[in-house]
């Protein structure tokens, strides 16, 4: 069950991050405009969320059993850039609110340690897919 | 006969995937068993016009007058035979009201129950409709298990929550809410609402933006991007002291923030006030972050700019 949702949603999320929008807002003179400010507010708003999420036990706990170091985590969080902490923000949104029992749970907890090991990936801390790999 | 067949097994291969939405309506913590939305008005679609008809109804329920036909050309894409969702949110714009997307069945019900109706994007395609269809929610009743729409060529249409669930879940629960600047969503996020109404801004419509950003003040005092929203639309409107005012906020809210320093600035030089104008540029400069070549030029300008006195005599 779980090796067969960790690959679609690999790819899935592969395919999401090589949709990334690189382009860099060309500075206008003068005034900011509102959908500037949205945007900023945005990007402070999944800042501030990634790491909450980082910080939590049972999120530290999977960081720990894959010999990732928290605070090291932490740090290389606040220097990712906007358009990835959006992404993970994004995957965040993903996760399951609560297990209802059963198949949801298992689903759930699969997941929530993709989604674990998808930020570890992103800052260089784990590699997701050759742990998707190395299971099968 | 056999391609009937094969539409009459699909369901069954759908319902295979485990992935067939919920038969019944969620029940609304605290909403009402049943609710209906006044004043809609119906329009009845023509041919492939689904998209036009539903948008029409919606925008003359919040008070814009309105005919499917006058809509066609902003929504309607000939090549696709039918009418894309970003073009029903861009012509709502172009009418001045405000488009909130919403998704789920329980967002459905508690915007229904606060008296908005939704249009949905449903997939009717198991039938020999047309697949993608545009409707109009205007009601519901828990007791009897039915959602009341405005749809195709029937008004009122009563339908089985199990069969609108099924067919929205294929338009993955899209829903669009069309409310006038002035009205908040029932269930409604901060960020999704200024996102909506910027779009106001961009397509020029000012005032509309400016009541939408006020709208936001009023229910979440403390923020910025409503502070600063207002400014911006007050401002293109050229009303600088309602919009220096509304910087000066946003300066207070957040007091290490350059942006909202860097428009006062821009305002308050408009207004002639040169020496509080490059205090607040100075002050954006001094913040700095991602902006700071903005807040730079923004200072260098002011500089430049001869203050009122002198150009007065210059010009005479």
């Amino acid at each position: 069950m779980l090796q067969k949702m960790i690959k679609p949603m690999s790819f899935f999320l592969v395919f999401s991050f090589l949709l990334l929008d690189f382009s860099v807002q060309a500075a206008k003179a003068q005034m900011i405009d509102t959908s500037t400010v949205i945007a900023t507010q945005k990007q402070d708003a999944s800042r501030e969320r990634v790491a909450a999420f980082l910080g939590r036990d049972d999120v530290q706990q999977v960081m720990v059993q894959h010999g990732v170091d928290a605070a090291e985590a932490q740090k290389r969080v606040a220097s990712l850039s906007d358009a990835e902490l959006a992404k993970i923000s994004q995957a965040m949104d993903q996760l399951p609110a609560g297990g209802d029992g059963g198949i949801g749970t298992i689903i759930g907890a699969a997941v929530f340690i993709f989604v674990v090991l998808l930020i570890t990936d992103i800052v260089g801390l784990t590699h997701v897919f050759s742990f998707v790999n190395h299971k099968r | 006969m056999i391609v009937g067949l094969l539409f009459l097994a699909l369901p069954i291969f759908l319902s295979g995937c485990g992935i067939l939405s919920t038969e019944r309506l969620p029940q609304a913590p605290g909403g009402p068993p049943k609710a209906m939305v006044a004043k809609v008005p119906f329009f009845a679609q023509e041919e492939l016009q689904c998209g036009p008809a539903a948008l029409a109804m919606a925008l003359n329920w919040s008070g814009v007058v309105v005919k499917p036909s006058d809509l066609t050309p902003e929504v309607f894409t000939p090549g696709l035979e039918g009418s894309l969702q970003s073009a029903l949110i861009g012509a709502t714009r172009r009418h001045g009201r405000v488009a909130y997307p919403i998704t789920g069945s329980e967002s459905l019900l508690a915007e229904v129950a606060a008296g908005h109706p939704v249009i949905v994007l449903v997939n009717l395609g198991l039938s020999w409709y047309p697949k993608w269809h545009y409707a109009v929610v205007i009601g519901f009743d828990q007791e009897r298990d039915e959602v009341i729409l405005h749809s195709g060529l029937t008004a009122n249409e009563h339908l089985k929550s199990g069969v609108f669930l099924n067919t929205w879940q294929r338009g993955e629960y899209w829903g669009l809410l069309i409310l006038p600047p002035n009205r908040l969503p029932n269930k409604v996020e901060e960020g999704a609402w200024l996102e909506a109404v910027a779009g106001l801004e961009k397509t020029g419509q000012w005032r509309g933006a400016a009541i939408g950003y006020a709208t936001a003040q009023k229910r979440w005092p403390q923020s910025f991007g409503a502070s600063m929203g207002l400014g911006n639309s007050r401002y293109s409107q050229h009303d600088f002291p309602g919009a220096a005012e509304a910087f000066r906020r946003a300066t207070l809210l957040e007091p290490k923030n350059g942006m909202a320093f860097n428009n006062l600035a821009q305002v308050l030089a408009e207004q002639g006030k040169r020496k509080e104008a490059l205090a607040a540029a100075q002050r954006a400069v001094e913040l700095g972050g991602p902006l700071l070549e903005n807040f730079r030029k923004t200072l260098e300008e002011i500089k430049k700019k001869p203050d009122s006195k002198n150009s007065r005599k210059r010009g005479k």
